[in-house]
């Protein structure tokens, strides 16, 4: 599928009846590159590539003067929320809270608004004042380079921290390891295992009504909206996977998590915000993890030269580096 | 033919008097599964709409469900501006007083708007007023059913006789 059929698909179907029309006749050339889509009530109506961000007009058409760009309204917003939620902000408390959605197609839309704070907490945003659509990429065969490194050869898969810093490519090359693991590599000869996800913000498999919208293929088991380590013991009890798969470890009941399936003989790949090894080591609980190496592999992400570049993997136990980024191996982007 | 014909004009508006506490009774079975639905699974408006009226029959479970369709496919229109729009379209079918519809649009107003604690008490109140307005219909009912079909009959048969 093209990159306009997908957003006629997934995205033009979320927006108000206006903001659909105006970014349907955008450029072609623009929507295929279009990395997000910002509203912002009483704004011009952006569309960004990259760094750069255009206005576009009422005819969809970019604009530089400002009074020319159509200008979002706040309606256009409450039209826009409403679609997004289905009319139902009691079933998104959770996404308000944090302030994003996940959409099919695993796209993003953040929001600001008013606060509702409850007893020095965030409860809710109301009066959304700003949205900002993150369009996905999918990427296919992503994961593919760094497969036989995730393999023992014997159909086990090695525990393995992704460590990089943000928007350098875990979540994508998360989806699919998760999709790879639960589908078989054939080149490989590997089958396919049962694989358990932990989807604490919906990133990983974006699901609707709790079915996973982004291909995790066929042996793939997912809690959705689930705190990480009550989600990896409920998936270890009920689900008897023989991988658990998971974002951003951090907590002090994450590290906990993480050590009681492996203690279950339940191999984990989860990912973790950092810039290498040694910045992981520092951290308090997820450092106690990589201190006692409780993980197989290391796999270490950057965003230079390009988003999803492998800087490095490493065997942890043996403490070897199998791969380096002068081998040349990127892995998306 | 005049009595028959006055005799169906009175139980024609017999009939309205009965049927209105139902439809009431029917509004408040679906009302509480839908608070089932959005209390305790978080069912997202359009199809708990459509489920909630699945416990019943009639104009009032095609009152949910088209409610539900129409949220489901023309999502960006509030579920005020669908319902008003459905209560209208069925105004012939459905035999609901004016308290009980502005309850309706009421809750249209805020139905999806707030939390799940808020949706729970709010439903719960309209549940109450729904409650209070079906006892009366239900007074009125026993007051005029008989009241009306003997008009009728008696109507029918005054203008026979001044019709002879």
């Amino acid at each position: 599928m093209n990159r306009y059929a997908i957003l006629e698909k997934t995205i033009f179907p979320l927006l108000a009846p206006i903001l659909a029309t105006i970014i349907r006749s955008a450029p072609l050339c623009m929507l295929e590159e279009a990395t997000e889509l910002r509203l912002r009530a009483g704004q011009p109506l952006m569309l960004q590539i990259g760094d750069k961000d255009y206005l576009l007009g009422s005819d969809g058409r970019p604009v530089t003067d400002l009074k020319a760009a159509y200008v979002c309204t706040r309606e256009d917003l409450v039209q826009t929320l409403q679609i997004v939620s289905r009319n139902s902000l009691y079933a998104f408390e959770q996404e308000l809270r944090l302030g994003f959605f996940t959409v099919p197609g695993g796209h993003r839309i953040g929001l600001t608004g008013q606060a509702i704070m409850n007893d020095g907490e965030l409860k809710a945003l109301k009066n959304i004042g700003t949205m900002n659509i993150r369009l996905a990429r999918a990427i296919p065969e992503v994961a593919a380079p760094v497969m036989p490194y995730l393999l023992t050869g014997s159909g086990r898969v090695f525990s393995t921290l992704l460590i990089g810093p943000p928007r350098s490519g875990k979540t994508t090359l998360l989806r699919d390891i998760v999709r790879q693991l639960s589908s078989g590599v054939p080149r490989l000869n590997f089958s396919g295992v049962q694989v358990g996800v932990v989807d604490e913000r919906s990133e990983i498999a974006a699901c609707r009504d709790g079915i996973p919208t982004a291909d995790l293929g066929p042996r793939a088991d997912v809690l959705d909206g689930c705190p990480k380590a009550t989600g990896m013991l409920m998936l270890i009890r009920s689900m008897a996977p023989q991988v658990v798969i998971t974002d951003e470890l951090g907590r002090q009941e994450d590290a906990a998590a993480v050590q009681e399936a492996l203690h279950a003989g339940v191999s984990v790949i989860a990912s973790v915000h950092g810039r290498d090894v040694e910045d992981i080591k520092e951290r308090p609980f997820i450092g106690e993890l990589v201190r006692h190496k409780f993980f197989d592999r290391y796999i270490v992400l950057s965003s230079s030269p390009t988003i999803g570049t492998v800087e490095m993997i490493i065997a942890v136990k043996q403490d070897a580096l199998l791969l380096k980024r002068s081998d040349g191996v990127r892995e998306c982007g | 033919m005049v009595i028959g014909a006055g005799t169906g004009i009175g139980f024609a508006i017999a009939s309205r008097y009965s049927e209105r506490p139902r439809q009431i009774g029917q509004l408040i079975a679906c009302l509480t599964t839908l608070k089932s639905y959005v209390n305790y699974i978080s069912m997202p408006l359009p199809e708990a709409l459509e489920h909630s009226g699945a416990v019943v029959d009639g104009p009032v479970k095609e009152l949910f469900e088209r409610t539900g369709k129409l949220l489901a496919s023309d999502g960006w229109l509030s579920p005020r501006q669908v319902l008003a729009g459905v209560l209208e379209e069925m105004a012939e079918k459905l035999v609901l007083g004016l308290p009980e519809r502005e309850i309706l649009l009421q809750l249209g107003a805020n139905l999806g708007t707030t939390n799940r604690d808020e949706q729970q008490k709010y439903l719960a109140m309209v549940i109450a007023g729904l409650e209070k307005i079906e006892q009366e219909s239900r007074h009125a009912r026993d007051l005029n059913v008989k009241m009306f079909r003997y008009l009728g009959i008696c109507a029918g048969l005054a203008l026979t006789i001044l019709l002879v």
